[in-house]
């Protein structure tokens, strides 16, 4: 009985945080953008495959879509289909923890891609 | 009729299975890694770490695959890299899933002489730094030298570009691949001769023999590169004409 207890608190603990987790992590990720001196604009829902918690903008004339997700295997599995979301156009799709960031060079904004670069490697503090 | 259906189903089958496979979007080439831009998209050089996609192809003897991304095993200096690099000396295994994750995967670089990589070496006997520069000493794997013909050919890809080149004046040490003799031919010793290069660059070399010592001095728009090699069981001189560089003039 005591066994049970201490498994339902400690699942009820992991979903508590993981539930905190979510907004910190994609909020963190623009936070360390606009630190880094990347200028996002504001942030609105997005309808895509790709995941049922995504967010779009445009980063330095980049598209960016940032996907939350409750475990960091699901943000992991999504990345093929943030490569399906940038379509034919450089990009990358690339999960940092729970959170999933995809950008897309539509516009050839980023020849060198030091840009891009930076997006799916900065990572919150 | 059934049979018809039967037909299209199996190729539809197919034909989703085959894209599945292939993990592919669109115009999408996947690559990992920094890599050169070719000259028709605009030059110079990616800078996107990790798996990304282009909608350009990568070439057959730059690029080696890793799982379903293309990763570039030349020298990005020659290209305008201006990151981290390190000086290595004639062919050596590069251990892919170092340098860009993924699973364990061994490909092989075939640049003789002094060359850039962007990566070091995993640490191990199989290497020796001598001068600055790593050199490939241990016991060459089969498919190492079964697939050479396939990309000695980078060479003569190379041979042309203007770029400040490594400079590697030491001997070399005991055991070093590039004096075996699976490593020495066309492209590879003496090769200078009969090569095009650009209107600024010189290309020269000595052969001594039996004198113990080989010496060969190349100049082309950097710094000289004067390698003093062990001698080698064989010497072979290119024949002029040899490489053109047509196949591959322009593409990058």
């Amino acid at each position: 009985m005591r066994l049970a207890w201490i498994t339902l608190a400690t699942l009820v603990a992991a979903c508590t945080k993981q539930g905190s987790d979510k907004p910190s992590s994609r909020d963190g990720v623009i936070a360390a953008w606009k630190k880094a001196g990347l200028e996002p604009s504001s942030f609105t829902p997005a309808t895509t495959q790709v995941g049922k918690d995504c967010v779009s903008a445009t980063v330095n004339k980049l598209d960016v879509l940032i996907c939350s997700f409750g475990f960091e295997q699901e943000a992991k599995v999504a990345e093929d289909n943030g490569l399906a979301w940038i379509g034919d156009a450089t990009g990358a799709s690339r999960a940092q923890g729970s959170t999933l960031i995809v950008v897309a060079d539509r516009h050839k904004a980023d020849p060198s891609g030091r840009t891009i670069n930076q997006l799916v490697t900065l990572r919150t503090k | 009729m059934t049979l018809r259906w039967i037909l299209i189903v199996i190729s539809l089958v197919l034909v989703a299975s085959a894209a599945t496979a292939d993990k592919k979007y669109g115009k999408q080439v996947r690559f990992a890694g920094i890599h050169p831009i070719p000259k028709a998209e605009g030059g110079g050089i990616c800078y996107i770490e990790g798996p990304h996609v282009h909608i350009y192809a990568a070439n057959k003897i730059e690029y080696r695959t890793h799982g379903d991304d293309n990763v570039f095993v030349g020298d990005p200096v020659a290209y305008g890299w201006d990151g981290p690099k390190y000086t290595y000396k004639g062919p050596h295994p590069i251990h892919v899933e170092a340098v860009v994750g993924g699973d364990p995967d061994v490909e092989y670089c075939y640049l003789d002489g002094p060359h850039y990589h962007y990566f070091q070496p995993p640490e191990g006997p199989d290497f020796k730094v001598v001068g600055g520069a790593y050199f490939y000493v241990s016991e060459p794997p089969r498919v190492f030298i079964d697939t050479r013909p396939t990309y000695v050919g980078i060479n003569a890809v190379y041979r042309p570009i203007v770029y400040a080149r490594p400079v590697v004046e030491v001997e070399a040490p005991v055991g070093w691949v590039g004096a075996r003799v699976e490593f020495i031919g066309p492209g590879v010793a003496a090769g200078g001769r009969g090569v095009m290069v650009a209107p600024a660059a010189r290309v020269g070399a000595e052969v001594h023999i039996p004198v113990p010592s080989v010496h060969v001095g190349v100049e082309i728009g950097g710094p000289a590169v004067i390698v003093h090699e062990r001698p080698a069981p064989a010497v072979i001189v290119v024949p002029h004409g040899k490489y053109k560089h047509k196949k591959y003039k322009g593409r990058w």
